[in-house]
């Protein structure tokens, strides 16, 4: 019987390690920009051998990087924007939340049933028109311009009243009773008991803020206000002849932090993504 | 409407009351809502009917003009089949690559977790980045030719669409991987110990347990990628950019209209054809479900 489960368990063992294998394939384009960015522009005009990656690594790429482009400020902006978003949001959806959550008022099904509606209008389609106002505002190159846009979410409110609406009933009645006044309840049980919930918004919101072209290409017209994401993609196909290595170091620079959070935060943007996100 | 229904189960908490707190508690999510969702969009369909100016004011009333030349032209059709194409290479190649991996890692063991992250981990990355290197890995010197032995500049010509394709779908699947791992995860214990006492083979639990378990993540995965296919713009055009390939989708359609000729009122129409085709597909999406769909 022992006998048995001693080779089960090595065979799960094989099993595990077989599929580390496959992952680190799977993910290997990471490593090889990571390879790569340590290897001088010059050396990758020809097909790369093992040779030509031992015999010439050096911090030369990063060094000229640092110096011809701003990458610190592309990080700068980059971080404010989420921050100025994750804050913003947050706050906003997690007050609407609690109307939809605990009040019953008039129109509330019609409000609700924009929110909805909001949340099936495709970004995309509304960039066109969005990008002419922001310009017409005046708003090109500055923080409100990127990020107004994203003060109000769907999903985030949505997240916030699922997360209310799982606290017990009977809390809020006898908090009531004993005259706790609405934004006081909100402030001190139903925000706190949420934190699961806004961790979620907050890594989702800072990966996709983090990770957005679209709307920064439009409204960072500035080489001051571009983004980590705008600076990266100006690199590519920009230069006649490509300088492949510092093209690897940039996009290294921009991948650590959105990586990391990933690292921190896995469980709960997963969370985050699957919790309602489908039935049954 | 499925979303009136919903709200008329919730029973919120006490009795009606008077207060004006839950009014001043909706303005500001109504407020951005109306600027930047609602009005765009009336406004996107009011410029369709006039001719704009560089910056986006409109001049005179053409009527229907604009929508007839834009359905009317030939590259209309072609970034229509385009996207099609596209949206389906993506669907199909995504859902399999996420089946598979998700299907490796069906059983929670010790050291699981590593592979999981490692599969998932591309939902982190931003698409100019992995354009960076993927531009590298397949370009003439590449590594890609440095294995094979070839010397295709894979991003360009025959080959473009197929790259694309292929570089999407890795950066795509992450997601996929994730919500069908929650499906399979689904699958009670006991009955693969019963599936494995009957003597089932890998393939036969696949199909007649896994999959009819996770049916609404498989669903919902199918149909997840065909919707962020029809939306997805940075990777095409970091990688493509141009007009005149077989990745000129409705998207990258709209962004050179309207950003760079500054013909709004076009970008606008081809904005309003791509949220009609979402808006079909998720019909489809919402209709198919609740005929094959199997809930527990």
């Amino acid at each position: 019987m022992s006998k048995v489960t001693i080779k089960h368990s090595t065979k799960i063992k094989i099993g595990v390690a077989i599929k580390i294998i496959i992952g680190l394939i799977f993910i290997s384009p990471i490593f090889i920009g990571l390879i790569f960015s340590f290897v001088p522009d010059e050396e990758l005009y020809a097909l790369p051998t093992v040779r030509t990656v031992v015999d010439n690594l050096t911090l030369r790429n990063y060094a000229k990087v640092f110096k011809t482009l701003p990458i610190f400020s592309y990080i700068k902006t980059s971080l404010v924007m989420c921050a100025i978003v994750i804050v913003v949001q947050i706050t906003v959806s997690s007050l609407s939340a609690y109307a939809f959550a605990f009040f019953k008022f008039r129109g509330r099904n019609l409000l609700f049933t924009l929110v909805l509606i909001a949340m099936m209008v495709p970004g995309q389609v509304v960039t066109i028109t969005n990008f002419l106002t922001i310009r017409r505002l005046g708003l090109l190159n500055t923080y409100l311009g990127l990020t107004i846009i994203s003060f109000a979410g769907g999903r985030s409110l949505f997240m916030f009243r699922q997360s209310y609406m799982s606290l017990p009933r009977e809390m809020k009645e006898a908090a009531t009773v004993d005259g706790c006044s609405d934004l006081r309840y909100l402030w001190q049980f139903a925000i706190p008991l949420s934190l699961p919930s806004i961790a979620s918004i907050s890594i989702m919101l800072f990966i996709g803020e983090f990770n957005a072209y679209l709307w920064p290409l439009l409204v960072s017209r500035k080489p001051q206000m571009y983004t980590i994401q705008i600076g990266m993609a100006q690199m590519i196909g920009s230069d006649a002849i490509p300088t492949y290595g510092r093209m690897m170091a940039v996009a290294m620079l921009s991948l650590i932090i959105p990586i990391i959070v990933f690292l921190i935060g896995e469980d709960y943007l997963i969370a985050g993504m699957t919790r309602g996100a489908i039935k049954g | 409407m499925r979303a009136a229904k919903d709200v008329a189960v919730i029973r919120p908490l006490g009795k009606k009351r008077t207060t004006p707190l839950p009014y001043l508690l909706l303005i500001p999510t109504m407020v951005f809502l109306i600027a930047f969702t609602f009005y765009p969009l009336v406004n996107c369909i009011r410029l369709t009917f006039y001719a704009t100016d560089q910056i986006g004011r409109p001049g005179a009333f053409v009527g229907l003009r604009i929508w007839k030349k834009v359905l009317t032209s030939d590259e209309f059709h072609r970034s229509i089949k385009n996207t099609l194409e596209y949206a389906s290479c993506i669907g199909v190649g995504t859902f399999s690559l996420a089946m598979i991996l998700a299907f490796m890692s069906t059983r929670a063991v010790k050291g699981s977790k590593v592979y999981q992250t490692m599969f998932a981990l591309p939902i982190a990355l931003a698409s100019a980045p992995i354009a960076a290197i993927m531009t590298y890995i397949f370009s003439k010197y590449g590594i890609f030719n440095a294995l094979t032995g070839g010397t295709t500049v894979w991003l360009s010509g025959k080959t473009l669409f197929p790259t694309v394709v292929f570089i999407v779908i890795w950066a795509n699947c992450g997601s996929s991987f994730i919500y069908l791992l929650v499906g399979f995860r689904n699958v009670p214990i006991e009955l693969l110990e019963c599936a494995d006492l009957d003597g089932a083979k890998p393939l036969t639990k696949f199909f007649k347990i896994y999959l009819p378990i996770a049916s609404p993540q498989v669903f919902f995965v199918i149909f997840l990628n065909i919707l962020s296919a029809f939306k997805s713009f940075a990777m095409i055009r970091i990688l493509v950019g141009t007009d005149d390939s077989p990745l000129a989708v409705l998207i990258l359609k709209l962004y050179n209209y309207a950003f760079v000729r500054e013909r709004y009122e076009t970008g606008c129409v081809y904005a309003l054809i791509l949220s009609l085709v979402i808006f079909l597909v998720s019909r489809i999406q919402f209709v198919v479900e609740k005929k094959v769909v199997y809930y527990q």
